[in-house]
Formats: structure tokens, sequence, C-alpha cells
């Protein structure tokens, strides 16, 4: 049989980008994030030159490979996580090679070896092979130096194939979880830590080469294990089926006392907590609420007030900024269903409004707790949180008009490849949604001083509140115009 | 019931249907047969308002489908999965119609009971979300989804496609009952010559955007219609 080669996948990969829909425009996303990676990749560059000189500055007397060894416990442990959440596998596309003459050996060879083209597998390596190349030229060749390199890149694709593992099982995720939580507990309440041990070991390796066969070992063993995981997932009914789920929500009822907008609420809370790509952009908005810890303990910040509000926009409208801008498309699995159903489209667009302001809510008193920064933090949160219940809400929804690119709700999205729902409209509606803010703060601050522009921001909230009723208006006949291309490109979401 | 004058769809100067005139009566099942490619989801899409009329308009009820939405209240179709909101349970997409269509939760309870025949036990108490059932059950699902509120008009799109013989005859029934019941009007579109004959007393059959026949069904239709397309 004719094993299938990396060249057959890649050709594979490549048809499916340039048939894509819309692909000349995907194409200059991806150019635009190949230049983000660049700029990433060179920022990296400078990090492992520079970063040689920096710490040999701050201990001069310690080679600077102890100081690095200090935290790679640390980020090996956050690599895993944003691992587990962002890499994506390509697992799902072998299914049609199942049945052709291609052996399994090889398709899982392929699965394997494409893995390592991850965006994840190249931070290790483009900022340690620089501060090698120094530290070697610095100190004179040493093979320790490269021994120690090839043996953290050894355990950087042991988390790579690990991911395989954790991603198709919540039992081995689990274990993995209690590790890492249990590994905090003993560093924070006794002082008993993971990663300094994990610092030994490396050190270990350090100074005594010959155990570098150990990150090897760990490495050959992942590999092994993936592709034995694997070559078992190669059947419909095992990795290749689609998860039999538990239900989860049947009990919300307690929304029901606030009748149809009760009943919305419900329904939109169900698409979160049931699929995966809105749980993880929950997720995302859920990380902006400890946005204020950045700004508010530093003391920098706190004589620029514009600093301290934009962090009091993104706390009070995490939620609203990274899910309400696919708001419709959240819906553009079953959109054309909605449209011919018993539902005008401006109860439809007013129950998305209702569920922004109710996100502002709930994440306005989740961050009660900044209370503990001081009352003047606080009213720079009231403040905001008014503006993006009255104001923000209702611009996040109008910009939502002009997204029509569909969203595929159990999917995860991928990293650097979430070119699924980026549109150059909702990249020109971030300036309002951001700028907006401020100058609606900045304006009254710079005349009359910090209160008159937390007042400023406060009063454009009420105001969106009164009118919501015309600004709604406006918004539905938006959408109205829309209709028909909006149901056009959410129809194009191949299942 | 529904009306469509001079109706007509282009896409980039080609015409893909013409429907000079089209008249539903109330209380009518009318089938809509077609190769590949004829039109009958474009008319189906034309008629729900999903896509813009080329030239033309559709009316139901006498109402503009394209300027009012007071056509909703008492329409209802399946055209296929994606009329289903895949996270949800059975139960919980027939309750979300129900909201919409002003029936209750208890009555949506005793009112699915009626057709546990028609579900075989697939469907109801199933604790499985949606997108997790058959093909075919989907559709069981999405069918029935349609009935709640006994909308006037119920438009179907291949609704024996995907579906077991059981499930096929008792899908007739189905229809011919709920029409008698409550002379609902049905839209029925089908490449099965058989049942949409059986079920349906009008059918129209398209062609390339055409409207070639338009027959009240009789004994001989099926032989009728299957020489035409045998040719």
């Amino acid at each position: 049989m004719k094993s299938f080669s990396l060249l057959d996948f890649l050709s594979l990969s490549k048809k499916k980008f340039f048939r894509a829909p819309q692909w000349q425009f995907k194409l200059a996303i991806r150019i635009f994030l190949g230049f983000v990676v660049l700029y990433f990749l060179v920022a990296f560059l400078f990090l492992g030159i520079g970063g040689y000189y920096l710490l040999k500055k701050q201990n001069p007397e310690t080679d600077p490979i102890f100081l690095i060894n200090s935290f790679l416990g640390l980020y090996f442990a956050v690599d895993l996580l944003i691992r587990y959440f962002f890499q994506a596998r390509p697992v799902t596309e072998v299914k049609a090679l199942l049945l052709l003459p291609i052996t399994k050996r090889g398709i899982v060879r392929g699965v394997l070896l494409r893995s390592l083209g991850s965006i994840f597998n190249a931070v290790p390596l483009v900022v340690l092979l620089p501060f090698c190349i120094v530290h070697s030229i610095e100190n004179g060749m040493t093979y320790s130096v490269w021994i120690w390199f090839l043996s953290i890149i050894c355990l950087s694709l042991s988390a790579n194939y690990l991911t395989f593992l954790i991603n198709k099982s919540n039992k081995i995720a689990a274990v993995f979880l209690g590790v890492f939580t249990i590994g905090y507990f003993l560093d924070y309440f006794f002082s008993f830590s993971i990663s300094h041990y994990f610092e030994m070991g490396l050190e270990f390796i350090y100074t005594n080469p010959y155990w570098a066969a150990v990150p090897v070992v760990i490495l050959s063993t992942s590999i092994l294990l993936a592709d034995k995981f694997l070559r078992r997932q190669l059947f419909l009914d095992k990795g290749l089926s689609k998860k039999k789920e538990r239900i989860i929500g049947s009990n919300l009822d307690f929304f029901d006392r606030w009748e149809r907008m009760g009943f919305f609420l419900k329904n939109d809370l169900r698409l979160i907590i049931r699929n995966i790509r809105a749980r993880q952009v929950v997720l995302m908005g859920v990380l902006f609420l400890f946005y204020g810890l950045f700004f508010f303990t530093q003391d920098q910040y706190s004589e620029m007030p514009s600093m301290l509000v934009f962090a009091g926009l993104f706390i009070t409208g995490g939620f609203m900024i990274t899910f309400g801008q696919y708001v419709p498309a959240w819906d553009s699995e079953y959109y054309s269903f909605l449209m011919c159903q018993n539902l005008s489209y401006r109860k439809y667009l007013k129950s998305k409004l209702y569920l922004m302001m109710f996100s502002v809510i709930v994440s306005s008193i989740l961050s009660l707790p900044y209370l503990f920064f001081g009352p003047k933090v606080m009213l720079i949160i009231g403040a905001s949180g008014v503006f993006n219940f009255g104001f923000g809400s209702v611009i996040t929804l109008y910009s939502g008009a002009f997204n029509t690119n569909p969203i595929k709700l159990n999917i995860k999205a991928k990293a650097f490849e979430n070119t699924q729902n980026f549109s150059f409209i909702q990249l020109l509606f971030v300036l309002p949604k951001l700028i907006l803010p401020l100058l609606v703060f900045y304006l009254p601050y710079a005349f009359f001083g910090f209160y008159a522009g937390l007042l400023g921001l406060a009063v454009v909230g009420l105001l969106g509140l009164i009118f919501q009723k015309q600004l709604l208006n406006l918004i539905v006949k938006t959408y109205q115009k829309k209709k028909y291309q909006t149901i056009g490109s959410f129809n194009k979401l191949v299942s | 019931m529904i009306n469509a004058t001079n109706l007509s769809k282009k896409y980039s100067g080609q015409t893909v249907l013409e429907i000079p005139d089209l008249e539903v009566p109330k209380g009518q099942r009318f089938g809509l047969v077609g190769n590949n490619g004829a039109g009958k989801t474009t008319l189906f899409s034309l008629f729900l308002d999903l896509i813009e009329a080329s030239t033309g308009k559709v009316t139901i009820n006498q109402i503009d489908v394209q300027t009012s939405e007071e056509w909703k209240p008492y329409t209802a179709a399946f055209i296929d999965e994606s009329y289903l909101i895949g996270y949800l349970t059975a139960e919980e997409y027939f309750y979300f119609l129900g909201n919409l269509r002003g029936v209750s939760k208890e009555e949506i309870n005793i009112w699915v009971q009626e057709f546990e025949p028609f579900f075989n036990g697939e469907i109801l108490g199933q604790k499985k979300y949606l997108r997790d059932l058959s093909k075919g059950n989907q559709k069981k699902a999405g069918i029935v989804g349609t009935l709640i509120g006994k909308p006037e008009l119920v438009i179907l799109d291949e609704p024996f496609a995907n579906l077991d013989p059981s499930t096929q005859i008792r899908l007739k029934k189905l229809i011919r009952d709920e029409a008698e019941k409550h002379g609902t009007t049905f839209l029925i579109s089908s490449h099965d010559l058989t049942h949409v004959t059986e079920v349906c007393d009008r059918i129209v059959l398209l062609e390339k955007g055409l409207a070639i026949k338009d027959i009240e069904t009789t004994p001989e239709t099926l032989k009728e219609l299957e020489s035409y397309f045998s040719n």
C-alpha cells in the first residue's frame, strides 16, 4: 500500500484553503496574520538575544541558564494549558482517508507530523536558539548548553504530543488539572514547589549532560503514546465519532419568570454552555474581569485616569465585547429557521440587546471585589458599567448587522487561524467601540476634571437607555436591509 | 392562502425560477416535484422571504411577505436540519417553538403524546441533543415541530427523504389527518413520486425553473409523472 506522505497532506490542505468561499479575503487575512506572527517571531528573537545580556546584567555571578530554568516549570504548565484550549488537532479530517489505500500507520504519522507545524512549537525554538548562540559566543562553545537546549525542545514537543491525549480524554485532562492545582496549593501553602524540583532536574541535566537521555525518553514515550492512542481512535465509533454529550443546563426554569425575555436569555445561556466555540469566547470575556488587576495595582497608572477608565470598560463589558461582537452569527446555524418563525426581527434583536445588558449587570456584580482598591476605582467601574449597559450594548448590536460570517458552534477555533469570523468591518467598529467611550470620558475630564469625565460616561449611558427605543428602531432597519445578505452568507456554513 | 404573481429569481443574469402566476387555496395539499436544480427549494425560500425575488411578489393571506412580518404567526416550515437548534433536546426545541407560537409547556407535553407512534420511541426522553440524533430522527422532530400551535400553512421540503418505510407511511397519514382536522395548507416537495401523489391533491412539476405541469391528482397522475420523468 502507498504510504500517505506529508506532501499529500499538504496538497489536501492547500486545496481546502483555495477552494473555500472568499479565499482571496482569507488569504489577505492570512497575510496580515502572517505579519503579526512575524512581528512576534522577531520580538522573541530579540527576547532571546537581549534576554541573555539582561539576565547577565542583573546577576553577573550566575549562569543565565540557571535563571531561565527557574521559571521553565511554570512556562510548561502554562504552555500545556494554552495548548489545551487553543491548539486544534487535525484528527477530524482523516475520515475520508480511511477507505483509501493508505495504511493507518501512514495516516497517524501524517497527523503526528503535521502537528509539529503548530505555532506553539516554534516559541521555544525562536527564543532559545538565539539565546544559546549568544551564550556560546560569550562563554565559548560548550556542548552542555546545546544538550540543555535540545532537552527543552524535547520537553516542549512532548507537550505537543501529550495534548493529543489531554484533548481527547477528559479523564487525562482531569489528572493534569489535578496535578496543577495540587502543585499550586503545595507551593502556596507549604512552600513545596514542584517547579523548583523541575528546575533542579534541568540544572542536573545541564551539569550532567548524560541525563539528557531523560527528556529524550519522555519525548519518545509521548510520541509512542500519541501514536498508539490515535491508532486506536481511527474508527468511526471511536475518535472519529461525535462524542455523546451529557445534557447540561436543562434546568433553567428560573428564567421563566421574566416571560419572553427570560425565555430568550435561557436559550442563549444554553447556547453558551453547550457549545465549545461559545464557551471558548465567553472564557475570554471572563478573563477580562481580571483586566483591572494590571492597572489598579500599579502606581504609574493612577496618574493616567484614561487608562483606568479603559480597564473599567473592559471589566464591565468583557463579555459584551467578546461574545456580543458575534451577534447574530451565534445563531447562524439556524438563522433561516428563526427568520420564518413567529418572531419579529425587532423582538429578536431586543432579546440580544437584553442579553448584553444582562451580561453587563453580571460583570458589574462580579467586579465588586475591586472595592478593595478604593472607592475611586469603584466609581470608575460604576460609570463604565452604566455606559456599557446603556450605550455600549447598542453599539455592539448595531455593529453585528455588518458581521455576516457564520460560526460553527461546536467546533474549536484555532489560535492564529481565527479567520472564520474576522472581518475588516468588525475591525472598523473596534474604533468607535473603544475610542468613543474614552472620548466621552476625556472631553469633560480635560475641561472639568476627573469626576466630570465619569459623569459624562454615565450620562451617555443613561441617554442610550432613554433613547433605546429609537436606537433599536434604527438597528432593526439596518438589520432588515441586510437580511438577505446575512441569510445568504450564513447558509454557506458547510456542515 | 398563498399567491405568487410574476415571480422570478435570477442569479447573475440567469433565470433560475419563473412563475407568472400561482395560487394555492386554503386547505390544499400542494405537491411540488422536479429534478435536482428545478427550483423547488428556491420557490420555498421565496415564499418564506429568505431570498429576495428579482421580480414579482409573494403574498400569504394577502400579506406581502417582503414588506410585512404578519405572515409569520401562522406559517411554519421545515426545509432541512438547519431548521433545528442543534444544541437543544427535542423537548426543549418543542418548548421553544411553543413559546414562539403561544403554546404552554404543559400543553406541549400533552400534545406531543399524540405523536408517540410517529416518533417510534426515538425522540422523546432521549437525553440527547438534536445534533446527535440520526438524520431520520432529526427530520421527525423537525416535521412535528412545524405542527405546534396549529399553523395555517406548513411548508415541508423533502419530508420523505431519510425516513424509514414505516415512518414514511405514518407521515402520509399524519399530513392527511392534520389537513382534515385543522384545514392546514401543506406545501410539500419530494423526489418520491409515489408518496407525493398519494398525499397531495395537486401536483406542480417544475423543470429548469418553469412550472411545466399543474395537475389535480387522479389515480393516473403517478403514471403520467413517471412517464414524464423517464424521458
